[in-house]
Formats: C-alpha cells, structure tokens, sequence
C-alpha cells in the first residue's frame, strides 16, 4: 500500500515540480472558494485589469446562479488546466479540482432548481438524413449530392437546426428532388437518358487489388449504381491522364487488359495495346459497353487483369504514389473515370426494391384499386411523417393518387401521391408540437412521437423505423427502461454507423480529408489510397468504441488500432499484406495508439507542405481539453512563409525549420497570448510529419518534439503527450459529452447545458465510461428529453403593434 | 436613364383578393414585364452578366498600349478582336478589399471571389457568422430580374463540396461563388448542365412533358399552403415563424412556377444536356450556351458565371498547356513559365469570345442579344504569382440597350477601386446611388 502511494506521488512529482515543491504542505486544508480567487485570480482578473474581460474580485462566489455563464467559464479554464496559467503561482491541482467541483456543485444545484432544456431552432432535414431518409422510406439509394445542395454548418456539425435555413431556391431543389424520386422509386419508363460520371481520383494508385473486385485484378473501381429502369446502357471507360493532364496512364505497356463486369459477370475484356498515346483531350475510342441492365442498384466493376505486380523496369525507384504528372518512368495503364448513360431501349419499369417496397397490395380490379391505393399511401404519410395519420392527411394525398390515376395507371396515382408527400413541409422538417397549455418560459416534456424522431434523427440519421414508432404511438417511450431497450437496439442497427459516418466524420474532420492534398514535391509518396485508409482507419477505430462499447478514453489510448497494407507500410508495421483492413495490436509505447498516432487527424492537422503544430495544438485545446482557442484576431499578420504558399520552389535546404518558424509567434505580444499555449503542445507530435508519417529529422535537423502542456507539463513526443493529457480524463469525458450533446439536439451547446453534460459524464463513469452509457445519458438528459417554450418570442409583432 | 421595368401584380396577391386559388387564366397584368421583346413595343430588355477568372492574367500580353478607340489586341485579348466594336477594356484598377487588410498578409485567394462584384472584405471568419455585402448581379435581379421565372441563375466549373475552412481561416463560402443575395447569403454556383437545364426549362422529355410536370408542381404548392394553415396552430412560436418563412417561398416559387408553366410551353427544342461533361471545354462552353439560352427565353436576366475557384488546380488540356491553372499562375517570373500561363489566359478569352458570338448571333428584338446585355469579366488579380491586386484584367462587352458603346480602352491612373467601375455599372443598370463596397467615385463607362 505505503509502495503503491509512493509510486502514484513519484508520478505526479514528474507532472508538477513546481507545484508540490512549492505548497505542498502549507496549505493542507483546502482554501476557501474566495481566498482561492484572492491568491490565485483576481491578480489578473480584477476590475481594474479586466483581463480577458472577467472580474473575479467582485462577483459572489456564493451566488454562482446570478452569472452561471461567467462560472461555467472559470469551471471549464480550471478543469483543463489552462488557469492559472503556467509560470505564475499556481496551486496543486487537487486544490484546483476542488475548488472546480465545489463551483460545479453549486451550478449543478442552481439548474435543478430552474432548469433550462433549451429550444432548439425548427429542423430541416439536411442532406445526408434526407438521403437516409429516403433509403428507409422507400429502399432507394440517392445521390443526394446530385438533388440538393450542400449545407452549412454551424458549432461543427451540418445538423445545426440553426444553419438549415430555407430559401426559395432551395425549396425548389426539395420540390424537385420529391419529383424525381417518386419516379425513380415507382419507375418512370418515358424516363430520358442521363449520364452520370464515377471519377477516379488522379491520384489513387492502381496497382494492386481493389477490395471487391475478383482476385486476380489490379485497380480499377467497383461502382452501385441505381439504374432506373429495364433498358440497354452504356458503360463507357476512361484511362487515366495523370494528374497533370498528361496521357499517362494509358500505359505505355503492352499487353494489358481491361475487364468490365457487372455484378461480377464479366461484360467485356480489353486488350490495350500499350504504345505512346494520345495528346488529345478524347477518349481512348472504343472502351465502352452497351448491355441491357435491370432496374434497381447493379454493381458495375471496371478493372486490369494483373498480368504483374512488378513495375517496368526503369532505373528510377518508383514512389508509393503510381501516377504523377510529367512521370519520367512508366506506369501501368489506370482507370481514369467510368460514364454510365442511358437507358437507351427501356424495356419495363422493373421490378425494384423500392416498388416492392411501396407495393404491399396490387388492385386485382379496379374496385381495389383505391382501398390499395389508401393502405399504401397510409402506410407512406405514416413513416414520412413520423407520427399517425389524419383523416384530413388522407383525403389531401388521395386527391392526388385520384388526380395521377385520371391521368395514367394506378402506379402514375401513386406516384403523385408519393410526389405529394415528399414534397411536404412535414416531411422536410421537424416540427415539434407544443402543448397549448405551456407558458412563456415554461420548459415541458417533448412528445413521444417527436422524441422518436429526436432518437433516429440522433442515432441513425434518418426517420424511425415501424418498431419505434409503435413504441412512440403508445406512449411507451415514457418508461426509462422502454427507452434504454429502444436505444439499445438501434445502437445495436446497421442504421447506427450514422454516428461513424456523421458524427465522427465531422467531429474528427474525416470529411475534409477528400480535400487536402499534401503537396507532391514534399510528399511525393502520398497517394489517395492512403487518404482513404486513413480515413477507413479512424472511421473503424471508432466504429469499434460503438460496436465493442468500449470505454470511451480508449479513443486516447488504446492498444490496437486497424490497418491494411498501404497504412501498415505507412506505419512501418511489419507482415501486413493485401488491401483488407484488420486489427492489430501496438505495443505499450506504440506512438500510434489512440486517435493522436493516425494518420488522419496528423494529416488534417497539417499544412499541404509541412506540419503544423499551431493546428494540431488547437486540435488538442478544442477536442480533447475542451477549450477552444479564440480565432485570431483581425489585423494579425500570418507568418511571412505563408504568403506563398506555392513558391516552395524557391525555398532553399536552409529554409528554418517549423519550430523556429513558430518562434515568430513569441515575438509578437498579441499572438504569443494563444500560441504559448497552441505551438508548445503541437510540437510533441512533431516526430509525425504532414502526413502522419515518422520521421526523426527535419530537414537537416533532428526533430525537437519537446513542449509543455497549459498546466506547464513538460512534455517530449507522443507517448508523453498521452500520459500528460491522461490527466484529464475528466475533461476529455466532458468535451465528448458535449460533441455527441450538440451533434443529438442539433444547436450548439450554451452554459446551461453543462450541468447536463456534467451529470451525464457522471452517471456514465459508474459504468466504466461506456460509448453506450454516454449515449443513454444523452437520450435521458434535459435538453434531448424537453424543450422549453421560449419567453418573449410568443407573439414578437404584437407588443409592437399594441402600442 | 433607368431600365422601363412595367409593374405586374404578383399572382398570389390577386388570388388573396379573389379568395380562390386555382385556374385562373393569364391576366395580361400577371404576365412577366418582359415577354419576348418582339411581341411588345417597350424597351429592349437588359441583361447582366459577371463573369470571374480566379488568378489574374499575365498583363504585358493582356493591356492594349493605346488608350481611347482604335487599339491593337494583345496577344491574350486577341480572340476578342472580331468583337472590338462591343467590346470596353478597362485598365488600371485596384481590387483593394481582395487584397489583406492593414497589417494583415496572405489569404488573397480566399477573398478574392468575395471582393470581385461586391467591393467589400470578407470578415475573417470561418464559421456561419460570414459576412460581405450584396453583390452587384444581385442589386440588378432586384431592380430587373424580379419578374422572370428566376431571378438570377449562379453558375460554375468546379464543385465545392469541401466543409469549413478554405485556407487562412475563411469560410469556403467565399471562395464557392461569386454571388451574394445579401451581405450575409452567399448563393451556391450550380455545376451541372442538366440540373441548370431542369431549373430553366423543367424536368421531363419534352416540352409537353415539362409542362404537364409544372402543372403538377403548382397543384402540390397550393395543396401544401392549404395544409400548412392546419398544423400552424400546434408548434411553438419559433417553429410557427419558420414555418412561415417558408410559405413565403412556397408562394414565392409558386410565382415563379405559374411563369415557368408558360415558359415551358414554347422552350427551345435544344436537346438536355447529360450530366457534367468531363472535358472542360464542352463544359464551359455548355455553360454559355445555357446562359445564352436563358436571356434569349427570358427566363432570367442575371447570371454569373465562375471559370474555376481560386487556387484551382484544373488543366486545360485543350489550351496546349498541361500544366495546372494555379500552379501555372506562380510563373516566378521566369520567361517560359509566363508564356505558359499566357496561353491558359488566351484559351479562357478564346471561350469568352464563344459567349459573346453566341450573343450576337441571337435576334433579340431590334437587335441582338449581345446589344441588350452587359457582361463583366474581370479578376480580383492582376499578377497572381504576387498575389497582387492592381492592375487588374477587367473588359464590359455588350451594349446595355443602348447605354454601353465599345471600341474603348478606358485607362484609370493611380490604382483606383474596381468598385468605382462597379458603381458605374450598377448606374448603366438603372440602379443610382453615390458609393458601393471601398468606392471614391462614379466611373462614367
């Protein structure tokens, strides 16, 4: 025991010398709230310095209520260990902690004496949930991005209820969309041709094994494409040019062959003749295949037969990277793009997913055409609106089946009816009813049927499917234990890799990824397979939290993470072949264990030609303390390097490296007050490069990962930045916390809301911090589970109007 | 002198008054002002157009020697020679709010788009709290475009799709498009010729089709207006005022569907374009054509059009030059390498000049189309592999209905804001007032 204690004190003497050299033992009773402000605050914080704005010395810290936002602040400063700041006086973090909790505890009791749950703006479906949407409601796969524009986002997610505005473009667009897609999902045999383009990225290496396609093959694309209709197509294939416009891929080597196939059928083998090609901006003539197709989502795969995995033999050492622009050396022929048009000859309207999806019931005779028409139409206003269906709902959407069915057929009925719907406010938006009884500022418990749709929209990103809905239409989601039940089974969904997808696609930047390309000339063997495996990766590190229910904090430290042979040789892991990604476990100082050592967040954190430790320690600050840093401040020059970015070209071998760059950040007063606290902790994690790879030079200098973190922990390399930040656990807990808080309620997360996220991280650590139990916290806390009825927006005109 | 715009009563107001909602016929009042030119005798209509090139131009082979009438066509201008007579090239301005602010270094691409029709500087943000100011394309669609079935069209090359940031911590909504409704909505520049296609003629194989779908549109809209007033009732206030937003474009695009329903009868026999071309060239030019297209049904006379976003990577291969756009415009000042970009520059004006002949081969009451529009092309750069802003490659072509007359070379001393010209512009537009973005005077043009 007196060993164990001894031990834990020797590792908290390495964290804080300073701290325990100097008032250990005096002040063994803990400080009084104020005295603590006195000693340690209010020497910056005052009313004559105003410091950050605060004024410590004359707010009550008995009434924490009267300016809970102010508090929350101080809470949030303490906890991540940014105050006092490193190199004053400061207090052994216990003391710290302390005085943290004992505010926490008063704000906590302030809120359940008043709570507040919020009101988040009225939801519009965004474009990803429209999408899922109508997968779930129609079993029809769309490529929303063609129907919709894009949405903003707004406190980090595109589910910001308060960033999904509307206009009359927009609307249009919706309208639209609800066209084409009831004809898609019925099927429209006057349908025209279209042309739809699957690029290739330029620089994705084709040389190996695309996983999918048949063994034996090399590159290439395996493309689900939603083909309309019965009817004949053209698959029409591209070679590559390179990424500079060049020919290149069109290979210069003889004797390979293109296989096109379709749901792993082959259609057609190429011979390619090799040879110099051509400058023109044409296709290579001739690679195309015209074949009827069935309706409905059809696999088309275009691929090289490999014939060898060794490159020409050239005196050059090829890069990882196949394809360059201007390459000296030879390449193998790659597929540049693949253009699907038709159809051409329609043939029928198929028999799809989605049609045996909305046809439950087919009319024998024209008596059953409408009583058929009603059960489907019931059952498609029931799921699209998410709650039960009116009378006055009906009669609206038969009017339509009955305008469609003058027209044409009973399917052309349906499909306007289905047009109808699609087109509706309620099925775009999610309106939250409210009791009429509620007052101004009054909060109130939100309805099952909407909290339904409050869990989907959370949990899988798309509308409640038939069972929860049942649960909702009885009223059932009232009972906590219906609830957990319902949650966990959708946990448990397909449906819920929304949250890797969605969630963790925003929250870790995955999404950005496709966007950044690390300058060639710097990082000549990036290619897109390694973007994309580091995306894959992170994606299922992370799909692994959910699905295994891990502990949260495994996100920082765990011992295994997931890699193909791309990654594997990015990483320097031995024995890993084949383009499968599998598990693998990392030793105890692995720098690659937890979401730090991958390659994604190194790469997103980075600049196209260099690190960026600025970016990497805002990353850390934002994502893991929970303490943003502020967005510079308008006026502040960049550094100079960064003028032009492109004239890498005239950078000679002496270019300083990155962290005497940084120094320039100490020399002006205004930026060194952010980047003291940024650069030093980005320069732990400069053994990674700009793309995550290790390195331990610099240039010509060895790499100096040493930096300290806000508390004035010194730290040197990965390994000592995760056992630093393990520290604050605590923390970290909250800022998830309050990621998945605002990612559920779709608005950002205000003062108020803490309470909430701190009880939540509380209850979850009685279970080991699982994914889960944070989940459930969330789905039970306040603000996902009511809203209130706001005060003073009752009746914003008429105040005016009366005088 | 300001544009004859006639007055119509917006379909909704008069259906209000009349209590009905459905099948009323087409009241020469609820006509759009401007119907097909040659069935009225008032003023031609105008037409405006923006066009943006991200990176500016080699100068030296872009700016004439000698100002006034009767200059020689440099060599990246040259495409332009058989249009002399409508054309107006513009030397020596400054895009100043492009460009940092004082103190300030780097970021010039991301806000170059933004300044070029507004005048303004980006806020440096990249979050939803962005913030410009109305571009000019977007003063003119209030002023002449609020009769037609859209009142404006953005257009583009490239699609964004990126989330966050677009370098130097701006918003990516600056450096997307060139076209802002206000001074805090950016309008998105749409990519795909078919979807621009269905936006201006409607979605169907042929024009009956198109027509029996907008019909469709309109019966739903109304049906959604009636439905809407049922549920309005049980939501909260904040939800009942969105909700209300929205009826308002529903009603809004339901105007416009009742226009679009006439359009669609008599639209053009042109084929429907099929997704995105992959080769720029027929791209850009299908882009022109729909442009074109569109002022010639009158159902839109606003567009802007934007040939890539800055710091575009794309090559043109049909330029003779494979090298790529951005990376070409950081010649380094060495002789080759300008030669190269030179030719991107040239093979950019060679497809204006397609623009621009496509105009003057399109009737347009008593003249052409080229004579009742004014196009604006310019950059927010002069020498991109400076980053620099002034002197900038700006031209005007077209004739204004009259207000515009080409064959100049107007030269400005002194590095004086773009926005002046712009102020310039929005006079020839019937839109006058004393200062717009960094302006310091009003450029007779």
């Amino acid at each position: 025991m007196y060993k164990l204690l001894f031990v834990c004190l020797a590792t908290a003497s390495i964290s804080y010398p300073q701290t325990r050299l100097a008032g250990a033992e005096p002040e063994q009773g803990p400080l009084s709230a104020r005295a603590f402000l006195n000693q340690y605050c209010v020497g910056c914080h005052n009313e004559r310095a105003k410091t950050a704005g605060l004024m410590l010395d004359k707010m009550d810290v008995g009434q924490v209520a009267a300016h809970a936002d102010v508090w929350e602040k101080v809470v949030r400063k303490l906890r991540a260990g940014m105050m006092p700041p490193a190199g004053v006086k400061r207090p052994d973090r216990a003391a710290i902690v302390s005085l943290a909790s004992n505010l926490e505890a008063d704000l906590d009791r302030a809120a359940r004496a008043k709570p507040n749950p919020g009101a988040p703006a009225l939801h519009r479906m965004n474009r990803t949930e429209y999408a899922n949407a109508i997968r779930d409601l129609l079993s029809l796969d769309i490529d929303a991005t063609e129907l919709l524009p894009a949405d903003d986002s707004s406190a980090g997610f595109d589910n910001n209820a308060d960033s999904l505005g509307v206009s009359p473009a927009l609307m249009e667009r919706y309208l639209a969309a609800a066209s084409k897609i009831s004809r898609l999902a019925i099927g429209d045999a006057t349908v025209q041709p279209s042309e739809k383009i699957y690029a290739v990225p330029n620089d994705l290496t084709q040389n190996y094994h695309v996983e999918g396609l048949p063994f034996g093959t090399r590159g290439g694309i395996l493309i689900k494409h939603n083909f309309p209709v019965d009817g004949e197509y053209i698959l029409a294939v591209e070679l590559s040019r390179g990424g500079g416009g060049v020919f290149a891929g069109a290979g210069n080597t003889k004797g390979e062959q293109l296989e096109v196939s379709l749901n792993a059928e082959r259609l057609k083998l190429f011979d390619l003749q090799g040879g110099p090609a051509p400058e023109e901006d044409t296709a290579l003539p001739g690679l195309q295949v015209r074949t009827a197709v069935k309706a409905g989502e059809q696999g088309v795969g275009v691929t090289f037969i490999a014939k060898n995995y060794v490159q020409v033999e050239d005196t050059l050492q090829p890069y990882q990277r196949s394809m360059f622009p201007g390459a000296v050396w030879s390449v193998l022929p790659h597929v540049g793009s693949v253009t699907i048009k038709g159809p051409y000859k329609v043939t029928g309207v198929g028999e799809t997913a989605s049609r045996r999806r909305i046809f439950t019931c087919h009319p024998a005779n024209a008596e059953a055409e409408l009583p058929c028409a009603k059960q489907i139409v019931s059952m498609l206003a029931h799921r699209a609106y998410r709650r039960p269906v009116t009378d006055q709902d009906l009669e609206t959407l038969l009017g339509f089946y009955q305008s469609g069915r003058n027209k044409g057929t009973f399917d052309d009925g349906v499909e306007m009816a289905l047009r109808r719907i699609l087109a509706s406010p309620e099925f775009m938006f999610r309106f939250e009813r409210e009791p009429a009884t509620v007052k101004p500022g009054e909060p109130y418990r939100v309805g099952d049927v909407e909290l339904a749709s409050r869990l989907s929209f959370f949990l899988w990103s798309s509308i409640p499917d038939n069972e929860l809905m049942k649960q909702a239409s009885a009223g059932k989601l009232k009972d906590p234990a219906v609830l957990e039940r319902e949650v966990r089974r959708m946990l448990a969904d397909p449906r819920s890799e929304a949250l890797v997808d969605n969630f963790a696609g925003q929250w870790l930047y995955l999404r950005n990824l496709q966007s950044i390309s690390p300058a060639l000339e710097e990082f000549p063997d990036f290619d897109d397979n390694l973007r994309q495996a580091f995306r894959t990766e992170t994606e299922m590190f992370f799909n692994s939290i959910v699905r295994e229910d891990r502990n949260v904090l495994d996100l920082l430290t765990a011992d295994y993470t997931f890699v193909n042979e791309r990654l594997a040789r990015h990483y320097g892991i031995p024995n890993i072949y084949g383009n499968r990604f599998r598990r693998v476990t990392l030793g105890a100082d692995n720098p690659r264990r937890g979401l730090l050592g991958q390659g994604s967040i190194l790469m997103a954190t980075s600049l196209a030609t260099r690190t960026s430790p600025v970016l990497r320690g805002k990353w850390i600050l934002e994502n893991i303390l929970g303490v943003p840093p502020p967005e510079p401040p308008p006026n502040v020059p960049t550094l100079k390097e960064n003028v032009k970015p492109t004239d890498r070209s005239t950078e000679t071998v002496q270019a300083p490296s990155v962290r005497q760059r940084m120094e320039e950040h100490r020399a002006n007063p205004v930026c060194a007050s952010c980047h003291k606290m940024m650069d030093p902790i980005g320069f732990s994690l400069e053994n990674f490069d700009g793309v995550g790879q290790w390195r331990t030079q610099d240039g010509r200098a060895p790499v100096d990962a040493s930096g300290q973190l806000v508390d004035g922990t010194k730290i040197d390399g990965p390994a000592q930045l995760r056992a630093a930040l393990s520290v604050y656990s605590e923390q970290f807990l909250r800022t998830v916390t309050e990621k998945i808080l605002t990612y559920a309620i779709g608005r950002g997360v205000e003062y108020y809301d803490m309470p909430a996220v701190r009880a939540i991280v509380r209850d979850a650590s009685k279970d080991n911090n699982r994914f889960s139990a944070l989940i459930l916290g969330v789905v039970k806390s306040q603000p996902f589970q009511m809203r209130v009825k706001k005060p003073g927006e009752a009746q914003p005109g008429a105040t005016l109007a009366a005088r | 002198m300001t544009f004859v715009t006639r007055k119509h009563i917006p379909r909704r107001t008069f259906l209000r008054g009349m209590g009905v909602t459905l099948a009323l016929p087409l009241f020469d009042s609820m006509v759009p002002a401007q119907t097909p030119l040659a069935k009225t005798a008032a003023t031609p209509t105008s037409r405006f157009c923006g066009i943006y090139v991200p990176h500016g131009a080699i100068m030296k082979n872009w700016t004439p020697d000698k100002v006034g009438t009767g200059f020689e066509f440099k060599p990246i201008l040259k495409p332009l020679e058989p249009l002399r007579d409508h054309l107006l090239v513009i030397s020596g301005l400054e895009a100043k709010t492009a460009g940092p602010a004082p103190g300030e270094s780097g970021g010039d691409h991301s806000r170059s788009a933004a300044a070029f029709l507004s005048g303004a500087r980006a806020k440096h943000t990249s979050g939803v709290d962005v913030h410009l100011n109305t571009t000019i394309d977007q003063m003119i669609a209030r002023k002449i475009g609020q009769d037609t079935l859209l009142p404006s069209i953005e257009l583009g090359i490239e699609d964004v799709g990126y989330t966050g940031i677009c370098g130097y911590g701006y918003s990516c909504a600056y450096v997307d498009t060139i076209s802002w409704e206000t001074p805090t909505k950016p309008l998105p520049m749409e990519v795909n010729p078919q979807v621009v296609f269905e936006r201006l003629f409607g979605d169907g194989a042929n024009a009956q089709q198109r027509l029996a779908r907008r019909e469709e549109d309109r019966s739903i809209l109304d049906s959604i207006t009636h439905d809407a007033a049922r549920f309005r009732k049980t939501i909260g206030p904040g939800d009942r005022q969105r909700l209300d937003d929205y009826l308002d474009d529903v009603r809004e695009i339901e105007r416009r569907v009742q226009i679009a329903v006439k359009v669609s009868a008599d639209a053009p026999a042109t084929d429907v374009p099929v997704g995105v071309p992959q080769s720029f060239d027929e791209h850009c030019k299908l882009m022109f054509d729909l442009q074109a297209l569109a002022y010639k049904a009158d159902i839109t006379r606003i567009s802007t059009f934007m040939y890539a976003r800055d710091n575009s990577n794309h090559t043109y291969p049909a330029s003779g030059v494979n090298v790529s756009f951005h990376g070409a415009s950081h010649h380094g000042n060495k002789p080759a390498a300008i030669e190269t970009f030179a030719k991107i520059n040239t093979y950019h004006m060679q497809l204006f000049a397609y623009f621009l002949e496509k105009l003057r081969a399109t009737p347009d009451g008593d003249g052409t189309l080229l004579d009742h529009s004014m196009v604006l092309l310019g950059s927010s750069m002069s020498n991109a592999n400076e980053h620099d802003h002034a002197p900038l490659p700006v031209l005007i072509a077209g004739g204004a209905s009259g207000r515009l007359k080409g064959g100049r070379h107007l030269k400005f001393e002194g590095n004086p804001p773009l926005s002046n010209l712009l102020l310039g512009v929005l006079d020839k537009a019937g839109i006058e007032q004393d200062s717009f973005g960094d302006s310091t005077a009003k450029f007779e043009i």
